[in-house]
């Protein structure tokens, strides 16, 4: 008896299996009532964005993370600010010049105050990068950008100067960086670092008001912001959701109202919704498959060629990424300082790719080791792409999946990841100098195979003037140098997308992951 | 005719001869709806895996980008593939029935491994008790007490990833299982008069044990086996879903399963299909286990 009702009971579920999803076949999805009703009730002046990750420190001198960026975005200014257009703009300093080459004068906001009610001035511009300069932040990883700094000398309450010690090209945007937002000198003071990197203070729109870890953090309007009228939104709810599955089942049940990187793969979904727009935006951020060059059979300079020659980079970024992606000729974004436009990224030809692979005496079949990363569904389809275009040509790929992080920060650096590898590389500053100097230069931590004379005399030449119309040349040399010896597979520049809900007026989708919400408000 | 007919007909008591026994035993088979759907599923699920090469409509791992996603044919006429395209346009059926290999074989393997070890262990303990029984089945209390999947991540993060290293780790937790039931069997064993009167004419350890404790226990080993197949296959998906299996160009159950995860309310194909076989293949080697046992041994605790 109890036999036959089990398998009567299978049956059933099978008939429910096969007639649900005939059913979605039939009609097809979208006539639902789940995608046009706004799913979002019960906050009137309360936003919530769903994030991918929490760097576990606000304290923006021990941090390199764009999840930092998110939120402490709204938390803190700099002296100069970079708007959604990558312009520089004027925010704490009102106006600079150069006094002389090795002195930078910068006139101070009057008025500004911290969160807390402390008054912004002189001192706490000289309290900040003396701490970034210090003991205090060779402990993080934002020192190295600003080793041009000597000091901060006060002229008088509202004018510093920076004292330089030798030219530096991308000082002005790096002031907009992450390590030069300016910290409140006497909380800091009075609390110590470890309260200030969980309880963080800046001159921001929005005051961090309570955060737990892995979990969400809560923003409230600061009551003394200088811009009059921002910001609009009474309290802004960052959750972390670091599951892209999650978070679009967050988004559409209206849990959050605006979703950070939404994957190529959910972006129709997204589109179906009609309670939602999914917006766009170009990122400085290049995927790249970088190849050990000491390994055999990449270390002929003809079969990194051929490699590059034999995938269809077009045909990945139209089909797997659904378009979401442009083409690239090196590694940096068309945003950036430094990009070379008369440079074409390689075609797809199959046939020349044999060729080089020939000449280059590697044998048909020859087997090589690729590394991505396990949990990232997107580059998965598209290293398995790439090994169907290199099996055309006669190389076998083995694709080793393994631990995000594990690959960027424990294989990666010491070689172990296989002939190439995947990489994504941000270029914060969008300058080619922050990111031809960390991965070209011999000895830098993500750099552990590649040298090359030519290129380490470039890069000094690039650094050691402020004259920009030099500096170009230099770096066309320099990408046409790094274009012929392709020391990676440069893929894609990839495309931001945002999931937000209609009731979300005014939010312009950042290019560089710096989420700004001052001048977003809600439809009532 | 019922169950209880074939039963009174057919004691296998009256049989002499293997042959007829055997025979015997796949009448009762056939005869018993639940186990008869079991063994056909099974027996499909093997016969996948074996003629994949020649049963499949197209090459597994071939990439199509033009037919990325392409719906079941019988949705849409113009798609080449029968269950549709997977997000890079390989075909499903294809990969479904190639990714038969990969479950049987983690699912096979894992099972004699896990009972090579099991058995061994569980025979030495239940059969000269003492410290060794103790140390043994401490350590299968451990073993117990341990998550599996949080286990097999820590493993793997240090070995990484691979169909062989899961195939390992299975072997490593799993034996726990066999080790129990051979323990308690050869404990009562050994107090039965025919083993006692094999002591008496002189048989050795050893012997007495090849002879007389293992073709006692081995109904038990293969029931256990049986379903432990099923369980290694949905942890294999598991372990796949989570992004610690293979090679993503060879095709499994579980990687389909997590490569689809983004596509669901866009390409229902891609999740629905790979989920029914390992539906299917899980439920025929349930069934097939729950009667092995209720045929071989009702009185084992499994």
């Amino acid at each position: 008896m109890k036999k036959r009702f089990a398998m009567l009971l299978m049956v059933a579920l099978l008939v429910v299996v096969t007639a649900l999803s005939g059913c979605s076949s039939s009609k097809g999805s979208s006539s639902s009532s789940g995608v046009s009703k706004n799913p979002v009730s019960g906050r009137s002046n309360e936003l919530v964005v769903g994030v991918d990750g929490d760097p576990h420190s606000w304290d923006p001198i021990a941090t390199f993370l764009l999840a930092w960026s998110n939120v402490a975005n709204s938390v803190f200014e700099g002296l100069v600010n970079r708007d959604n257009n990558l312009k520089i703009h004027p925010a704490l300093a009102t106006s600079w010049k150069y006094i002389n080459k090795n002195t930078l004068q910068f006139k101070l906001r009057k008025g500004v105050k911290f969160q807390d009610g402390e008054p912004f001035n002189a001192a706490a511009v000289k309290f900040t990068f003396d701490r970034l300069l210090g003991p205090e932040g060779k402990k993080g990883p934002q020192q190295a950008n600003y080793t041009s700094i000597d000091h901060v000398q006060i002229i008088d309450n509202n004018t510093v100067n920076f004292i330089l010690k030798q030219p530096d090209p991308v000082l002005i945007t790096k002031l907009a960086g992450y390590g030069a937002v300016i910290v409140p000198p006497k909380y800091i003071k009075q609390h110590g670092a470890q309260y200030f990197a969980n309880h963080p203070i800046g001159t921001g729109p929005y005051k961090m008001t309570s955060y737990k870890k892995d979990n969400q953090v809560v923003l409230e309007k600061n009551k003394y912001y200088w811009k009059s009228g921002e910001p609009k939104i009474g309290k802004v709810v960052f959750r972390i959701i670091p599951d892209p599955s999650t978070r679009l089942a967050d988004f559409q049940t209206g849990a959050i109202d605006i979703m950070k990187t939404v994957q190529v793969s959910q972006a129709a979904t997204v589109k179906k919704l009609k309670y939602a727009t999914l917006m766009q935006a170009s990122t400085p951020t290049v995927y790249s498959l970088r190849f050990n060059v000491k390994k055999s059979p990449v270390n002929h300079v003809k079969v990194r060629q051929a490699i590059n020659y034999a995938i269809d980079k077009k045909a990945i970024i139209d089909k797997v990424l659904n378009g979401y992606g442009k083409e690239i000729s090196t590694y940096q974004s068309t945003l950036s300082f430094g990009n070379n436009p008369n440079l074409k990224p390689y075609p797809y030809d199959p046939a020349k790719a044999k060729k080089l692979l020939a000449s280059a005496g590697v044998k048909n079949g020859t087997s090589l080791d690729m590394f991505i990363s396990g949990s990232d569904a997107t580059f998965k389809e598209v290293a398995q792409t790439v090994s169907a275009y290199l099996q055309q040509v006669g190389l076998k790929v083995n694709i080793h999946t393994v631990d995000g992080s594990t690959l960027t920060s424990k294989l990666t650096p010491t070689g172990k990841a296989g002939q190439f590898y995947q990489m994504g590389w941000g270029g914060w500053t969008l300058d080619f100098d922050n990111t031809a100097y960390l991965l070209y230069s011999k000895g830098q931590f993500w750099n552990p195979d590649f040298y090359d004379p030519q290129v380490e005399k470039l890069l000094a030449a690039e650094r050691s003037t402020v004259d920009q119309t030099k500096r170009q040349k230099i770096f066309m040399q320099l990408t046409q140098k790094l274009y012929n010896d392709v020391p990676e597979v440069n893929l894609f520049q990839t495309v931001a997308l945002y999931a937000v809900n209609n009731r979300v007026v005014g939010f312009a989708p950042p290019h560089d992951d710096r989420i700004n919400l001052a001048q977003s408000s809600l439809k009532k | 005719m019922s169950e209880a007919a074939i039963q009174k007909n057919d004691r296998p008591a009256k049989i002499k001869s293997k042959k007829n026994k055997v025979l015997i035993f796949f009448i009762k088979l056939i005869r018993n709806p639940s186990a008869l759907i079991g063994s056909l599923l099974v027996l499909t699920a093997i016969g996948c895996a074996l003629f994949a090469p020649f049963i499949a409509p197209y090459n597994p791992e071939k990439i199509n980008l033009i037919e990325r996603l392409a719906p079941p044919s019988w949705v849409d006429p113009n798609s080449p593939y029968l269950l549709g395209g997977d997000p890079i346009g390989r075909d499903l059926l294809s990969r479904i029935i190639y990714g038969a290999r990969v479950s049987l074989l983690v699912g096979i393997s894992g099972v004699v491994l896990s009972s090579i070890f099991g058995v061994i262990l569980g025979l030495i303990a239940g059969f000269f008790r003492g410290w060794l029984d103790e140390l043994i089945m401490r350590i299968a209390d451990i073993q117990l007490a341990f998550p599996f999947i949080l286990f097999a991540i820590v493993v793997m993060s240090i070995l990484g990833s691979g169909i062989w290293k899961i195939i390992i780790i299975l072997g490593l937790t799993y034996w726990v299982g066999f080790a129990r039931i051979v323990r308690g069997q050869t404990m009562s064993l050994k107090e039965t008069e025919y083993i006692q009167a094999a002591y008496v004419v002189g048989s050795n350890n050893f012997k007495i044990i090849m002879k007389h404790v293992l073709p006692n226990v081995f109904s038990s080993i293969l029931v256990l086996s049986t379903l432990y197949i099923a369980e290694f296959i949905l942890l294999e998906a598991a372990l796949t879903f989570l992004g610690l299996g293979s090679d993503p160009t060879i095709p499994s159950w579980g990687g389909m399963l997590a490569d689809s995860r983004n596509y669901l309310s866009t390409a229902w194909w891609t999740a629905t299909f790979p989920g029914i076989a390992i539906m299917l293949t899980v439920m025929g080697f349930n069934l097939l286990g729950d009667w092995l046992r209720d045929e071989l041994d009702p009185n084992i605790q499994i």
